[in-house]
């Protein structure tokens, strides 16, 4: 397949077409940028109704993403907001948790959740994840023919967080519905016309479920993570119904669509890449942990963050003043021919595999990392088992966003296996 | 060298038991342990890797006497 060389003048990631192009030519892209101009300047996207901000610095080397992540001193989240343009107030309220705050009061928040999501704690819920996966694959296996997306990528991860949150099953369509909204980038199949009216509208919609649920477990606590943010105190105080509303939907919308998108990726993949599958199939107590490290690394569902500059710094060599804007796409990072070998190799067995698919090392490390990579794991490895011979009849279906978009979402990928028979339901 | 890690940013990643079994130790809580808070010069290398590559950066090594 020849690749579409766009030249170094012609880089954009603000235009949003730049992000409807083959995963190919955007990767081509981005080593021009880490070889010709790893901290490049560009313009911010014009939103409607705000002024359009002063522009950023894209970060597209590995050590410079590293180098930001590890000193949220100077490059920090709390100013403005950890997208490329700044959040408008009325928009804050509904999307600004402790993503986009500082230590300490970012690492208390933080605390109330995420002694819930360390590996032994997510081993207690192992059960659960192992039979969501079959009941979601129950739904689909008779059919032979499916869109991976709807049957497969979107209810998992979303019955899942559902769960652990204490979301009741009845409210699942509205979670999807609202999250799709909030990181489906302005596209206009999830939006329409009036994006930033709808989005808010999401919002709305989650912080509205959240009180009703709030309510119901302050009467009946359970052992979800809406009641630890209900009962959770952060500087002697309860959280007020604006954080808790920003809270659940972080871990509602993060929790999510980053892992339907790596799920949808990785299926892609390895239909492009059966050599590579062979090797998982062939191996799946063996090869399991390094491919869904490589799913991560390779799709990079995490599209971008931003820091902002507290003050005057030097970076790489660069200088940079205070108030600036820097944006560490994951992505490139992970394909970094400086620190990874064959970078552009989909390698289920790569080892070392430091990517930053998770963001780099700092205080903002993805909270959900482990869930993520249970998820993944438990999926491929049911897929395997049970349609082994799935795979992808045609190319992702990406999302069409305003502009850069914080997910590379997929919205259809069409697959087909052998039909076998639903388990028998209890 | 002495090492020390705070607790409040840990989450368990594993990477520095990963990197320096005989200095780091999670049991069965998920809780790290210093099983070496002064270990010796010849691991420098592992430790500040583990330092360096700790996912919350929650690990510190200093120097002082």
């Amino acid at each position: 397949m020849s690749v579409h060389e766009i030249s170094l003048e012609e880089i954009n990631p603000t235009d949003p077409t730049f992000w409807t192009r083959p995963l190919e030519e955007r990767q081509a892209a981005f080593a021009t940028l880490r070889r010709e101009r790893p901290i490049a300047f560009f313009e911010e996207p014009a939103i409607d109704g705000t002024p359009v901000g002063p522009g950023y610095y894209a970060l597209t080397r590995y050590d410079d993403v590293v180098e930001v992540s590890r000193n949220p001193e100077i490059y920090c989240s709390g100013l403005g907001s950890t997208s490329v343009t700044d959040m408008p107030p009325e928009a804050a309220e509904f999307f600004g948790s402790f993503i986009t705050m500082d230590d300490p009061r970012h690492a208390r928040l933080r605390g109330i959740v995420s002694r819930r999501f360390t590996p032994k704690q997510l081993s207690k819920v192992m059960d659960d994840v192992t039979h969501i996966a079959d009941e979601v694959i129950d739904d689909m296996c008779e059919k032979g023919e499916t869109d991976f997306v709807a049957d497969i990528a979107a209810p998992f991860p979303l019955l899942i967080i559902c769960d652990m949150m204490g979301i009741p099953r009845s409210e699942y369509r509205t979670v999807l519905d609202a999250t799709n909204k909030i990181l489906g980038g302005g596209d206009p199949e999830f939006v329409g016309d009036d994006p930033i009216a709808e989005i808010l509208g999401a919002g709305m919609t989650l912080v509205q479920l959240v009180n009703e649920l709030a309510e119901h477990k302050r009467k009946r606590p359970g052992d979800d993570l809406t009641t630890a943010l209900i009962n959770a105190e952060v500087d002697d105080d309860v959280l007020t119904p604006q954080e808790l509303g920003s809270f659940f939907i972080l871990l509602a919308v993060a929790g999510n669509d980053t892992t339907r998108t790596a799920l949808s990726h990785g299926m892609h993949y390895l239909t492009e890449n059966p050599d590579q599958r062979k090797v998982w199939q062939d191996d799946l107590d063996g090869v399991t942990a390094s491919a869904v490290e490589e799913i991560v690394r390779y799709a990079a569902p995490v599209v971008y963050m931003r820091r902002t500059l507290t003050r005057d710094s030097v970076l790489s060599g660069h200088e940079l003043r205070a108030g600036e804007k820097v944006v560490m796409f994951y992505g490139s990072a992970s394909r970094d021919e400086a620190v990874f070998e064959d970078p552009d190799r989909f390698d289920v067995r790569r080892n070392p595999n430091n990517h930053v698919g998770f963001g780099g090392p700092g205080p903002h490390f993805c909270l959900g990392a482990h869930l993520a990579r249970r998820e993944l794991s438990v999926m491929f490895r049911r897929l395997f088992e049970r349609l082994p011979d799935i795979e992808a009849v045609g190319d992702p279906v990406l999302l069409d966003p305003m502009s850069i978009p914080l997910v590379t979402g997929v919205k259809r990928l069409p697959v087909t296996f052998t039909p076998t028979k639903a388990k028998a339901k209890a | 060298m002495r090492v020390s890690v705070d607790l409040d940013r840990c989450e368990a990643h594993g990477v520095c038991t990963g990197i320096a079994p005989d200095v780091f130790e999670l049991d069965d809580d998920d809780v790290l342990h210093v099983l070496l808070p002064e270990p010796p010069e010849e691991w420098r290398a592992q430790v500040a890797d583990a330092a360096l590559r700790c996912p919350k950066q929650a690990i510190t090594v200093t120097d002082e006497q």
